[in-house]
């Protein structure tokens, strides 16, 4: 890629604060927590969206209107929702392990909300490109049913003890297919780093996005992705139905909120993923350095970059809140799975077509080292 | 070696046929999406009841006989009748009649067998409290009338998809006056062959 087409607001905001007088090591100390918070409050505005795009979307496909009063459209409902999760009275319920119950939703949000960490919105526009980005992710990911298997233990109730094995059982059978998904993309790239498998992506624009090399691994990230996010038709472990709500079912206020935040940041996490994997990150639809060349502008003005920055953030949001928007989409068209229809569709299907899929990747890089990346 | 390969057509078989169904399950919850709401938005628009709709049982005091004929229809004999032999008159004197509301089913009976038409169905349904004895309703509650949906200036009435005009399908902006699809039943009557009629 080349250095020319770089917004980087780390060196800018350091070297205003030095030709200041201030010393290097005290402006990285007042960088470093900029973007960390930048982007927990994005996280939580984008679960915000999120759940009331939930409510809205699957009110208008079962052709209701949904929130309507909290806001213009209802638009603050998700934030009336939270309010009154966090004034909610505090429960643990007797006979429960404490500690447990308490660091149970923790360890479900924390790898959550570091996995952001990873996630790519420009050339520099992340917290830290780091050079393990995508296996940290499948690392930090593999936590979660910890805490999930805490809490429901802990609980000291039948159905929580059934969801949180349901949702151990899940998020292993899962983790495997997703992880060879992300082999091949990483295979083609030559690289972990997610800054890097976009950049890959972004010669010929559309025409270069992963989803075209790797159409099976595009389908089985994005199934793996929902099971892992406990989306319907993968949610079992809250399957209100049969288990009243799985692990959450005794957890009350600001616990059962972390549980909530955590799911659904883990929803616009993975569809972030997907899209910086296979769709191309915040690469637009016609490389940028194209179309810059047909205005007749130079990709190194400094208007051309705030603008090429502000396409490359919107982008990589709107890919991801389009495959947010399948998933609710899929949560009222597609029936839940059994536990054995689960587990046989991960590791009987997912993980044969998997294989086959890295397997088939490696012979084409072999063959075709041009398109599949030499 | 072919019976390999046979397994393998099967199952592609099946993925294939599997993911056509997903997408035709997503086209028809697609398409929902530009549908217009079929909901009532309840505590500010509201569906006129249909006709003989039973709702909370209205009562005339000044009709009732005492003859306990509701008591005897009811499936829990559930109407209470509080009346006292008059000696002189040799009448029955009615002191008080009561109904708990919690406890009915809104069958009916009483109505139909009442010899007097002293009961009668309304279309009131919102009988929400919050103490269940005070669905339990004596003579005075159960003489007052229901307010009416089409009266109350603070609801927007609907009307129920059977009582609108031909070609209507959304209650919103229908003109109250324009008569529902279908005849109503003295249109039938008076169509009926003169013969029957007479009958």
């Amino acid at each position: 890629m080349s250095t020319a087409f770089t917004l980087d607001l780390e060196t800018g905001f350091r070297g205003l604060l030095e030709s200041g007088g201030v010393s290097p090591g005290i402006s990285r100390l007042i960088w470093l927590p900029l973007p960390m918070l930048l982007v927990l409050v994005a996280a939580v505005v984008g679960v915000l969206v999120t759940v009331w795009l939930e409510r809205k979307i699957s009110a208008a496909v079962q052709q209701r209107i949904g929130p309507e009063y909290a806001g213009a459209l209802g638009i603050l409902q998700p934030l009336a929702d939270g309010l009154k999760l966090l004034v909610k009275e505090d429960i643990v319920p007797a006979r429960a392990d404490g500690l447990l119950f308490t660091l149970g939703p923790v360890l479900v949000v924390v790898p959550v909300i570091l996995s952001w960490l990873i996630v790519p919105f420009g050339q520099n526009l992340l917290i830290s490109n780091v050079g393990v980005g995508i296996f940290l992710w499948v690392a930090l990911s593999s936590i979660q049913p910890i805490g999930l298997l805490m809490s429901g233990y802990s609980s000291n109730n039948k159905y929580s003890l059934l969801g949180g094995l349901r949702a151990a059982a899940q998020s292993i059978s899962y983790e495997i297919p997703l992880a060879l998904a992300v082999l091949a993309v990483v295979m083609m790239t030559n690289s972990l780093s997610t800054v890097d498998i976009v950049d890959q992506q972004t010669g010929a624009g559309i025409l270069s996005w992963n989803i075209w090399r790797q159409p099976v691994g595009f389908l089985i990230f994005w199934i793996c992705a929902l099971a892992e996010c406990e989306r319907l038709p993968f949610d079992l472990p809250e399957a209100e139905e049969e288990l009243v709500a799985g692990y959450q079912t005794e957890y009350a206020g600001m616990k059962f909120a972390l549980f909530y935040l955590g799911s659904y940041i883990n929803l616009v996490l993975s569809a972030l993923l997907v899209a910086v994997l296979y769709l191309g990150g915040w690469g637009f639809p016609l490389p940028v350095e194209t179309l810059a060349g047909w205005l007749g502008q130079p990709i190194d003005a400094p208007l051309v970059q705030v603008i090429t920055g502000s396409v490359g953030i919107v982008m990589t949001v709107l890919k991801a809140y389009v495959l947010v928007f399948t998933a609710i989409l899929l949560r009222w068209t597609v029936p839940r799975v059994r536990i054995d229809q689960l587990l046989d569709f991960g590791w009987k299907f997912l993980l044969p077509i998997a294989l086959v899929n890295l397997l088939v990747t490696a012979a084409l890089k072999l063959a075709f080292p041009a398109v599949f990346g030499g | 070696m072919f019976g390999f390969l046979k397994q393998v057509g099967d199952y592609t078989k099946d993925a294939v046929s599997a993911s056509q169904n997903i997408a035709r399950g997503l086209s028809v919850t697609f398409d929902h999406l530009r549908r217009r709401p079929v909901t009532v938005q309840y505590p500010y628009e509201k569906l006129i009841p249909s006709e003989r709709y039973r709702g909370r049982i209205h009562y005339e005091f000044d009709k009732c006989i005492a003859c306990e004929v509701c008591v005897r229809v009811c499936p829990i004999n559930l109407p209470v009748v509080d009346w006292v032999m008059n000696k002189a008159t040799k009448k029955k004197e009615l002191r008080n009649y009561s109904i708990d509301f919690g406890v009915c089913i809104f069958c009916g009976n009483c109505v139909e067998y009442c010899p007097t038409n002293c009961l009668s169905m309304t279309e009131e349904y919102e009988l929400a409290a919050f103490d269940r004895h005070s669905l339990n309703f004596d003579n005075v509650a159960l003489g007052r009338l229901p307010t009416n949906v089409t009266t109350d200036p603070a609801v927007v009435a609907l009307r129920e998809l059977a009582y609108l005009p031909k070609g209507e399908m959304d209650p919103h902006g229908v003109d109250p006056n324009r008569p529902r699809a279908g005849k109503l039943p003295e249109q039938v009557l008076a169509d009926l062959p003169k013969s029957e009629e007479t009958n």
